[in-house]
């Protein structure tokens, strides 16, 4: 085994060395002992050793002693060998010409009478890892592997895969993958026989692909006579190796159904095993084997379940957690055959957060009629829970089961209680449960309603509850008498409301209150508007805009778009696909359970990043807005996309009456959706700086916006960056020397942009924001440097790099550009320039 | 430690193995700790080397590695200074690496010839805030010490196995014998070992009551815990405490009680130490908590933790009927004992 690669060292010890004097004073004491043979000396050698390997364990060079470690290592003393192995496991590597040195006396040891010397030097010769030297391994491994001495035996069949991965075609030429199958299949060891079957695994998983041979090979470990020969020595296995076997099993075919209850009743004790690993395998065989015939699946969930609730039960959090974690998958594929367990799945007091939260998503799946009184009552407990995290889950969680039940009518009950409790996070987390409640059981909205009504907004602080409560302000506004002017102080306070996500809903809630108490809301909504129209965030603006223009096309239509009738939500959308359960499942007995993500996704880089990025839609296009597409609506909104159906003309007629003079009004919805869209970058940029009082004369206003004649935006640029791309100095480096320029030239900044320029990190921030990244930069006015990068977001990875100069004094910037892939570079300038050009503008 | 990563990242990686590795670093250093490690490096690679190689998991058995490695405990320490000899690995392999009983040295030669079997019993129990039992059940362990020579064949039955369920074995265990007369059959390892591990559900006695009482009022909390005995388990309720975390929004407190000592610390946790339940009085502890200023009454209620302890009984009832003994030179000494203590003891209020 090979040390850490040097970490670095915190807190250093005041007896570590500072520099090289200590490293050669170690090298002349252990050249002076080298040679003794005074008793004592291997005393004084250990100490030494002892402190060369703390040197090196701390990530301190002591690679200059390697020649005096190898000297001194001809010793009977085995502390001193280990020391010595471990040593020079360390450096060979990186040293290869001195590794010649050790392979000497490692072969000579290899032949000590002493079975441990023998496997230990063969364990470290193997473990040398320079593969220059690789012809030195095939004797001893081949000697090793017919030792007398099961050690042995082990850790050269161990050496055989460290040479496969050293040097593939020696391990193959030298016919070891040949002398593997039989010692396994022969072996009196049992720790023998599962390092070669580990072994054989291992090279023929990687040859599979290369040769038709090695897949054949990789079939027949999987054959029946093999896996039935392995299965009848199961026992005599320690634990870990049995892990490796059932491994094994669960990737077998079996037969016939004879085949599967034959393995099964084998392997029926294994679920007793006081090893959790060994459980967790056997499951997983079970599982697998059964996949195809429901009754007994069925029967084997029923098996599994005690032991895996006792496994739960024992051991420290940590095990109780990844447990827990299969359980839940277990319990989330077959939640009824889980339902009279519930009470395994109650929280205690000391469990730890991240259990609580397991245990509660499994007492939200496996509630149904027969035990979900005890359940809730429960979860009720918890919201009353010290632990605040936890009290907002079980909140949730008993909105959950609400939504999934059928006799809701107590469980809105216990909702509704929890709202007298004046908790404000309690409040927060019902609220947006009673919202949901609303959306699928809309029957219940008179009693709900009566409770929400005298919840004062000022209560209410966290950006989702008041989001929900101005969504119920405005459906239920014609059952609310104060609606509108609880609306109405909301709008009086817009400016002090941070978050984008309330201010969308105030604007929606404003329509939907106007549309059935129009003269009570007028003043409102027209605030609203006005507020909206004004708002530095782009969706509320663009909604409010949107909004507006509806109403001055025609009210009832507007009417139609905001608030048509609903039909009640049967079934939320679930997060995960059942695709990535399954392969989840499919993985059982792994971390892809505790990660609840299949393996690819935390193994591969490839696979991860896009995946992490999908999250932030938001940030995937650059530059311009996308042009053309309907704007986004987030996932509450999608009531106002709906399809319409007719309705009742509410008479009110607006103040802000279809009167538009400059309007050409569309002809359906979507073409003014567009519209509207392709000019928000620019009003916004025009409105910001000294946004007129639109209260008074907002039509008037807004006509203005209209009459402006806007310059096209730019072809929406094809290439989109990732907005997380990473590049070391030293990579940038090599590559900004290796690459040529693709393209050089200068491009103007605008006036305010110079304004702006006072430090080089306000023009970094900028640039980040357009996913271009600054690696470094430096200067002084006039004259600033900046290298930037950026990342092809699909694909491999290709890299830009820009070198941009900025004159202040000029307004002016030289770009040199160097592009991984040089046929992408045009559109990269144009992105690069889009963005430059708008540093200071917005 | 390449090689540990190497094995996570083929996800077939045993998150367990990773605890059963901090397990055995901990038997032998005493803890497990960045000093520690950092002080016991050699031995630590040691162990390592032995467990794991190439990434696959080998050995874990502390019998095998013991014998493998000598612990740096107290007693190597001292020979060390008297035979003048520190190597703290022995010159021979395991004979148990050989041995069909990976858990077990062929040839055991002891001074001592005794074995001890203990019942340890943990009761798990959650009371709702009106003494009723949301659920109660018992966790109990077979710990066998074992010190005898040769190769002994050990069987052990209980009165009323029927009670027990979800039993999990020790590797020596044999499990047809259990399967059919519930008798534990089975050849110890040397030392301390978990024989079996069981839960005991659906029960019914708890032995100790915790009644508390919580009346807020206008920024002021009244508190009153009673503690007493509720189903006599026939031996003295030894070492009780009381712990409960104070709500946050408390400002201060002021707790006495008429029994025991009662402390509070820096965290806001609240601990009442009882010891033993006095025979003329019920203990009980009382007090006022003043709750931070806007709030008029408690809305977050502490959950009582309890924690006892009663020796000589095994709660759930369980009972050895006898221990066998074959294979042994001569009769050894054979010793039982039980233990029942609080897991995890909650009365919410």
């Amino acid at each position: 085994m090979a040390p850490p690669p040097a970490p670095p060292q915190k807190s250093p010890s005041p007896s570590q060395p500072s520099g090289k004097s200590e490293v050669s004073d170690l090298k002349l004491q252990l050249r002076q002992l080298a040679g003794s043979r005074a008793p004592g000396a291997d005393d004084s050698k250990r100490d030494l050793f002892k402190r060369v390997i703390s040197y090196m364990t701390v990530g301190i060079d002591v690679s200059a002693a390697f020649s005096e470690m190898v000297m001194c290592s001809a010793t009977s003393d085995i502390v001193l060998k280990k020391m010595c192995y471990l040593y020079v496991g360390n450096y060979a590597r990186c040293h290869p010409d001195l590794a010649l040195l050790t392979i000497n006396f490692l072969q000579k040891d290899c032949h000590d009478e002493d079975p441990m010397i023998r496997g230990l030097a063969l364990r470290s010769l193997c473990s040398l890892r320079v593969p220059n030297l690789v012809e030195y391994l095939v004797a001893p491994l081949g000697a090793g592997l017919k030792d007398g001495s099961s050690y042995v035996r082990m850790v050269a069949a161990v050496g055989v895969l460290k040479l496969y991965h050293i040097s593939a075609a020696t391990c193959l030429d030298s016919d070891f993958p040949a002398v593997l199958k039989s010692l396994m299949l022969t072996d009196p060891d049992a720790q023998v026989v599962a390092n070669c079957l580990f072994v054989l695994q291992e090279i023929w998983n990687l040859e599979a692909n290369k040769s038709e041979e090695a897949s054949r090979e990789r079939e027949t470990l999987l054959s029946k006579k093999i896996v039935y020969y392995i299965l009848n020595r199961i026992k005599e296995f320690n634990e870990w190796a049995q892990c490796l076997v059932l491994e094994l099993v669960a990737k077998y075919i079996p037969s016939d159904t004879d085949d599967i209850f034959d393995i099964m009743n084998l392997l029926e004790d294994r679920l007793q095993h006081a090893n959790g690993a060994v459980v967790l395998a056997t499951i997983k065989v079970f599982l697998h084997l059964t996949m195809s015939m429901t009754d007994v699946h069925q029967q084997v969930y029923e098996r599994i379940k005690a032991p895996l609730l006792t496994l739960v039960g024992s051991g420290s959090s940590e095990q109780s957690y990844a447990v827990l974690s299969h359980l839940h998958l277990l319990v989330m594929r077959a939640p009824m055959l889980f339902s009279s367990d519930y009470k395994h799945f109650y929280c205690q007091f000391s469990d730890p957060s991240y259990v609580k939260k397991l245990k509660l998503e499994m007492l939200t799946a496996i509630a149904n009629e027969s035990n979900t009184y005890e359940i809730v009552t429960e979860l009720c407990e918890y919201a009353g829970n010290v632990d605040v995290p936890i009290a907002r889950e079980s909140i949730r969680a008993v909105g959950k089961i609400a939504l999934q039940q059928y006799d809701v009518n107590a469980i809105v009950d216990r909702l509704l209680q929890f709202l007298e409790m004046e908790k404000d996070y309690v409040t927060a987390e019902t609220l947006v449960l009673v919202k949901d409640l609303l959306r699928k059981y809309p029957q219940w909205s008179h009693d709900c309603i009566a409770v929400v009504g005298n919840i004062s907004s000022k209560n209410v602080q966290e950006p989702k509850a008041k989001a929900a409560l101005i969504w119920m302000l405005g459906e239920y506004s014609q059952d609310m008498p104060d609606a509108p002017y609880i609306l109405e102080s909301l709008i009086e306070n817009w400016d002090e409301e941070n978050a984008a996500e309330v201010r969308l809903h105030l604007l929606t809630a404003a329509m939907k209150c106007f549309f059935k108490r129009p003269p009570e809301t007028q003043k409102a909504l027209g605030a609203a508007l006005a507020a909206g129209l004004a708002d530095s965030h782009q969706d509320v603006h663009d909604r409010a805009l949107f909004y507006y223009r509806l109403l001055q096309y025609d009210v009832s239509v507007a009417e139609r778009v905001v608030n048509p009738p609903k039909q009640a939500v049967s079934v939320f959308a679930d997060t995960q696909s059942s695709e990535i359960k399954d392969r989840i499942f499919d993985e059982f007995n792994s971390l892809s359970v505790v990660y609840q993500k299949p393996s690819y996704m935390f193994t591969d880089k490839e696979h991860r990043e896009p995946f992490e990025f999908s999250e932030e839609i938001g940030n995937l296009s650059l530059g311009q807005e996308p042009v053309g597409n309907s704007p986004r609506y987030d996932e509450s909104d999608k009531d106002l996309l709906l399809s319409t159906s007719e309705r009742e003309e509410n008479g009110g007629p607006s103040t802000n009456g279809p009167a538009a003079s400059g309007y050409s009004a569309p002809t359906d919805y979507n073409s003014s959706l567009v519209s509207l869209s392709s000019q928000t970058q620019s009003e916004t940029a025009i409105s910001d700086p000294g946004m007129p009082k639109y209260t008074s004369q907002m039509t008037l206003a807004i006509d203005d916006l209209l009459g402006l004649s806007v310059s096209a935006a730019p072809a929406p640029p094809s290439l989109k960056l990732n907005p997380k791309a990473a590049l070391d100095p030293g990579t940038f480096q090599r590559k900004w020397g290796q690459l040529a320029v693709s393209i050089s030239q200068d491009c103007s900044v605008s006036p305010q942009g110079i304004a702006a320029l006072t430090t080089p990190q306000a023009l970094i921030r900028h640039m980040q924001a357009s996913s271009i990244q600054c690696i470094a930069s430096g200067g002084q006015s006039p004259n600033f440097k900046f290298f930037f990068f950026a990342q092809k977001l699909d694909g491999p990875p290709l890299f830009f790099l820009v070198e941009c100069i900025v004159n202040t004094s000029s307004a002016k910037a030289q770009v040199k550009i160097k592009a991984d892939d040089a046929t992408a570079s045009e559109a990269f300038f144009g992105l690069f320039q889009s963005a430059l050009s708008k540093f200071g503008v917005l | 430690m390449e090689s540990y990563s190497w094995h996570a990242r083929r996800s077939r990686c045993h998150h367990l193995w990773v605890s059963r590795v901090a397990d055995v670093l901990t038997d032998y250093l005493g803890g497990l700790n960045e000093d520690l490690i950092k002080d016991n490096f050699i031995i630590v690679y040691e162990l390592l080397d032995e467990m794991m190689d190439n990434g696959f998991p080998l050995t874990t058995e502390p019998n095998i590695l013991r014998e493998m490695i000598t612990p740096p405990n107290i007693v190597s320490k001292m020979l060390s200074v008297v035979t003048g000899k520190n190597s703290n690995v022995s010159t021979r392999l395991p004979d148990a690496t050989a041995s069909c009983i990976p858990w077990r040295k062929t040839n055991m030669k002891h001074a001592s010839n005794e074995v001890y079997v203990n019942l340890v019993e943990e009761i798990d129990a959650v009371f709702s805030r009106d003494g009723a039992l949301v659920k109660c059940e018992i966790y109990g362990e077979v710990q066998v010490d074992s010190h005898l020579p040769g190769l002994p064949d050990l069987t052990l039955s209980f009165s009323n196995p029927s009670i027990l369920n979800d039993m999990r074995f020790h590797p020596c265990v044999r499990f047809r014998p259990w399967e059919s007369d519930q008798i534990l059959s089975f050849v110890p390892p040397d030392g301390e070992f978990k024989l079996m591990t069981y839960r005991v559900k659906k029960l019914k006695s708890t032995p100790i009551y915790v009644k508390p009482q919580l009346t807020s009022d206008t920024g002021n909390c009244h508190i009153n815990v009673l503690v007493g005995v509720r189903n006599d388990p026939g031996k003295t309720i030894d070492s009780i405490t009381v712990q409960f975390q104070l709500p946050f929004c408390v400002a201060s407190a002021n707790l006495t009680s008429n029994h025991g000592t009662v402390n509070i610390l820096a965290d806001k946790t609240c601990s009442w130490s009882i010891g033993q339940i006095p025979k003329d009085k019920s203990p009980s502890l009382s007090g006022n908590l003043v709750l931070e200023t806007g709030l008029d009454r408690l809305h977050v209620f502490p959950v009582f933790q309890v924690g006892f302890k009663i020796m000589g009984v095994a709660l759930s009832g369980l009972q050895i009927h006898k221990l066998d003994i074959k294979n042994a030179p001569s009769q050894p000494y054979k010793g039982f004992r039980a233990l029942t203590q609080a897991g995890e003891y909650e009365v919410r209020s």
